[in-house]
C-alpha cells in the first residue's frame, strides 16, 4: 500500500522535478491529443451550417458530416439544392471529392491539397492533416487563463525542424475540459496568418461543445468562414463501410 | 576599256548616281542589319533554352515526355553510364536529374513548380544554375534539406533565405509526399517564368522525398560547339536501343523554339525579297531613264560600228559598278551599326513581359554570320545585274537612224 502510494504520487512528482521542461512538453502534447480526441469523439455525426463571408458576398451551405477517429471523415452538402450531394471523403491523408453534376469522384492530387475547401477559409490540408498538429509539433504550455470559471491552457506549438508543415508556429487555447477555444496560425516570422475561434460553448451531443467555429484571416475582419453546429451526436462506432468511395457517390445513410 | 567607259558614264550625272546608290545602300544595309538582329535574337533564344535545363540532347524513359511522373524513371543507370562514356566526345557535359511537377507552399502562398533533383557538381557545368546564384549559396551534394528557388518566386512567396518551403508531390507509391526544405539560395534567370518555375534540391533529397531508391528522370547533355547533336543522338540510339529510352535533340525537345527558327528564316527571306523588289524597280527605272537620255549617244556609237552586245556590256558594267559601290558602303554601314550595338545591345526590358513567352532575351545583341552577309550581297549583285539586262537590251536595240533622228 505504502509502496504503491510512493509510486503513484512521488514518482510522477520526481519525474517532474528532474526533467521539468520535458514533462511539461509531454503534458502539453497529452492535452492537445486529449483535446482532439474529445472534440472528435470515437465517431460522430453532425449537421453544420457553413457560412463563407466575404466583403462583397456571403454564401451559406448546410453540410452533413460523419467522422470516425482522427483518420476518417465524410462530408456531404445537403443544401442549397444547387450544391446538393457534393461530397468529400477523407481517409488518412488522402481525400476524394465527388461532384454529382458530372458524376465523378476525383482523388485530390497534391496540387489541390492547399486550395480552399469549397471556397471557404479552410484548405484541404486543414481537413486532411489535422492530426499532424499532434505529432509534427513540439508543444509547450506557456500560461493559463480562466474562461467560464475553468482553467484554460495556452499552448505554443512549434513544428519539429524537418516537419513538412507550412506554419511557423501555432498557438492553441484548450480549456481544462478539453474544449478548444482558439487555434492561431503563424508564419515563420511569427506573424499571425489566420485564427480559428470557437463561441457559444454549450451541451451538444452529450458534452460541452462549441456551437460556432470561426476561421478568420488575420489581416481582414470581413473575410471569414463560420461553422454553426445544428446537430451533433457522438456515436460509439460508425461502420467502416460508411467511409468508402461507393458511399461517397451513392449515399445509403 | 568597258570599265573605264562605264566609270566615266556613271559620273556624268552624279545626282542620278547618288539616288540609285542610296537605294542600294539602304537595301543592303537593312538586309544585313536586320539579319544580324534576327540572328542575335535567335542565338540568344537557343542559348537560353539550351541552358535552361534542356541541353543539346536529353535521354528519358520512353513514356516520360508524355507523362512526366516519377513512375516513368530510368532505373538502369549503369547501362546509361556505359553507353554515355562510350559515345560522348571529350568536352561534353552531362547531368542526371529527377524532375517532377510539385507544389511549393509556405504559410501564405502556394504555387505549382517543377521540382528538380540535381547532382550539384555536374549540373553546374551543364546548365545555367551553376552560375546563376545571386543570393545565398549553391547546393552542395550533402544538402538534405536545402532548396534553391528563383528570385521571382522568393518575392512572390514573401519569404527569404533561411526560411522553410514545403514541397509536395506524388511519390512512387502514388501517395502524397511532402517534405520541408530550407531556402539556401536564389537564382536569377533571363526570364521571370524560369525563376518562378524551378526549385532545385539535391538528387538524394528528391529520392528520399519521392521514395525512389535509384533511378533518374532525365539525362541532359551539352556538347562542345563543333559536335553535331544529331550525330551523337544516332550513336546513342544505336547504343541504348529505343525500346526503353527516348533520345531527343533540343530541336525535338523544344518544338516551339524550332518553329520560331523556321519562322525567322522565312521572315528573313521575305524581307530580303521585299527589299529587293523595291531596290530592283529603282535600278530598272533609273537605268532605263539613263538609257533613254543617252539615246543619241548609243545611236552614234552604233553608227560608229559598236556591236549591240558591246552596248549591253557597257550598260551592265555601269550597273555592276553602281551595285559594287552601293554594296560596299551598305556593308560598311551595317557592320558599323552592328559594331555600335554590340556593346550595349538593344534593350527590350520595357517590353520584356511580352517577349518572354517566346524565350527572347531582354537585350538583343546583333550577331553577324558570314553566310548571311555573303548571301545578301550575292543576291543583290546577281538580281541587280539581271534586272539591268532589260534597259541594256533596250539600249542595244536602238537603230542609228532612229536614234540620231532624236534631238
Amino acid at each position: 500500500m505504502c509502496k504503491k502510494l510512493i509510486i503513484t504520487v512521488f514518482l510522477p512528482l520526481f519525474i517532474v522535478f528532474i526533467s521539468n521542461t520535458y514533462s511539461v512538453a509531454q503534458d502539453a502534447r497529452a492535452i492537445v491529443k486529449e483535446g482532439f480526441n474529445y472534440m472528435r469523439g470515437k465517431s460522430s455525426f453532425s449537421v453544420v451550417d457553413m457560412t463563407i463571408h466575404r466583403p462583397n458576398w456571403e454564401r451559406k451551405m448546410t453540410i452533413e458530416a460523419w467522422t470516425k477517429g482522427l483518420k476518417n471523415s465524410l462530408f456531404r452538402i445537403i443544401a442549397p439544392a444547387k450544391d446538393k450531394d457534393n461530397g468529400t471523403l477523407k481517409r488518412g491523408r488522402e481525400m476524394w471529392m465527388y461532384n454529382p453534376k458530372i458524376n465523378r469522384v476525383i482523388k485530390l492530387p497534391p496540387s489541390m491539397m492547399s486550395q480552399a475547401w469549397m471556397g471557404s477559409d479552410f484548405s484541404n490540408n486543414d481537413l486532411s492533416k489535422t492530426d499532424t498538429l499532434i505529432d509534427e509539433y513540439i508543444h509547450t504550455i506557456t500560461g493559463t487563463q480562466t474562461h467560464d470559471g475553468k482553467k484554460v491552457y495556452l499552448i505554443k506549438s512549434i513544428p519539429k525542424p524537418d516537419a513538412p508543415v507550412v506554419w511557423g508556429m501555432q498557438k492553441l487555447k484548450i480549456r481544462e475540459d478539453y474544449v478548444f477555444l482558439a487555434q492561431e496560425f503563424y508564419d515563420e516570422d511569427f506573424k499571425l496568418v489566420k485564427v480559428m475561434t470557437t463561441l457559444q460553448i454549450r451541451m451538444l451531443g452529450g458534452k460541452m461543445f462549441p456551437k460556432i467555429w470561426r476561421m478568420q484571416k488575420a489581416e481582414t475582419t470581413d473575410e471569414y468562414t463560420e461553422l454553426n453546429y445544428k446537430k451533433l451526436s457522438f456515436k460509439k462506432n460508425l461502420k467502416d463501410s460508411l467511409f468508402t468511395i461507393s458511399n461517397l457517390k451513392n449515399p445509403r445513410r | 576599256m568597258y570599265f573605264q567607259l562605264a566609270w566615266r558614264n556613271i559620273w556624268r550625272n552624279p545626282r542620278r548616281t547618288a539616288v540609285i546608290m542610296t537605294a542600294i545602300i539602304i537595301g543592303v544595309w537593312s538586309m544585313i542589319f536586320l539579319n544580324a538582329l534576327m540572328r542575335g535574337m535567335e542565338s540568344d533564344m537557343i542559348k537560353n533554352s539550351i541552358s535552361t535545363l534542356t541541353g543539346h540532347l536529353q535521354i528519358h524513359h520512353k513514356d516520360y515526355r508524355n507523362d512526366p511522373v516519377i513512375e516513368n524513371s530510368m532505373y538502369d543507370t549503369k547501362a546509361l553510364e556505359t553507353a554515355l562514356n562510350k559515345v560522348l566526345p571529350p568536352g561534353a557535359h552531362r547531368a542526371a536529374r529527377i524532375r517532377v511537377n510539385a507544389i511549393a507552399g509556405n504559410a501564405r502562398h502556394t504555387s505549382g513548380i517543377t521540382l528538380v533533383g540535381i547532382n550539384p557538381v555536374p549540373e553546374a557545368k551543364t546548365s545555367f544554375i551553376g552560375h546563376a546564384i545571386n543570393q545565398g549559396r549553391y547546393l552542395k551534394p550533402e544538402d538534405k534539406y536545402g532548396v534553391i528557388v528563383g528570385q521571382a518566386l522568393l518575392v512572390k512567396f514573401e519569404t527569404k533565405i533561411g526560411r522553410k518551403l514545403v514541397l509536395m508531390s506524388q511519390d512512387t507509391d502514388g501517395n502524397i509526399a511532402s517534405r520541408a526544405f530550407r531556402i539556401i539560395g536564389t537564382f536569377k534567370a533571363e526570364m521571370q517564368a524560369t525563376e518562378k518555375q524551378f526549385a532545385f534540391v539535391t538528387i538524394t533529397a528528391a529520392r528520399q522525398m519521392l521514395k525512389l531508391e535509384k533511378g533518374i528522370s532525365e539525362v541532359s547533355i551539352t556538347l562542345p560547339d563543333n559536335i553535331d547533336a544529331d550525330h551523337v543522338t544516332t550513336r546513342l540510339k544505336a547504343e541504348l536501343g529505343t525500346d526503353g529510352y527516348q533520345i531527343q535533340t533540343w530541336r525535338e525537345l523544344l518544338p516551339i523554339i524550332n518553329a520560331y527558327l523556321v519562322i525567322f528564316d522565312g521572315f528573313i527571306f521575305i524581307w530580303s525579297f521585299v527589299v529587293f523588289i523595291a531596290m530592283g524597280f529603282g535600278i530598272v527605272n533609273t537605268t532605263l531613264m539613263a538609257v533613254f537620255e543617252r539615246m543619241r549617244e548609243f545611236g552614234l556609237l552604233k553608227a560608229l560600228g559598236m556591236k549591240p552586245w558591246w552596248i549591253i556590256r557597257d550598260v551592265l558594267s555601269e550597273s555592276f559598278l553602281l551595285l559594287v559601290m552601293g554594296m560596299t558602303i551598305g556593308n560598311i554601314m551595317a557592320l558599323l551599326c552592328v559594331f555600335a550595338l554590340s556593346g550595349s545591345g538593344i534593350d527590350l526590358s520595357a517590353f520584356a513581359a511580352g517577349a518572354e513567352f517566346a524565350g527572347i532575351s531582354k537585350i538583343i545583341y546583333p550577331a553577324v554570320y558570314a553566310k548571311d552577309v555573303l548571301i545578301s550581297n550575292f543576291v543583290v549583285i546577281i538580281l541587280g545585274l539581271l534586272v539591268s539586262i532589260y534597259p541594256a537590251a533596250k539600249a542595244a536595240r536602238f537603230t542609228p537612224v532612229e536614234a540620231l533622228a532624236q534631238t
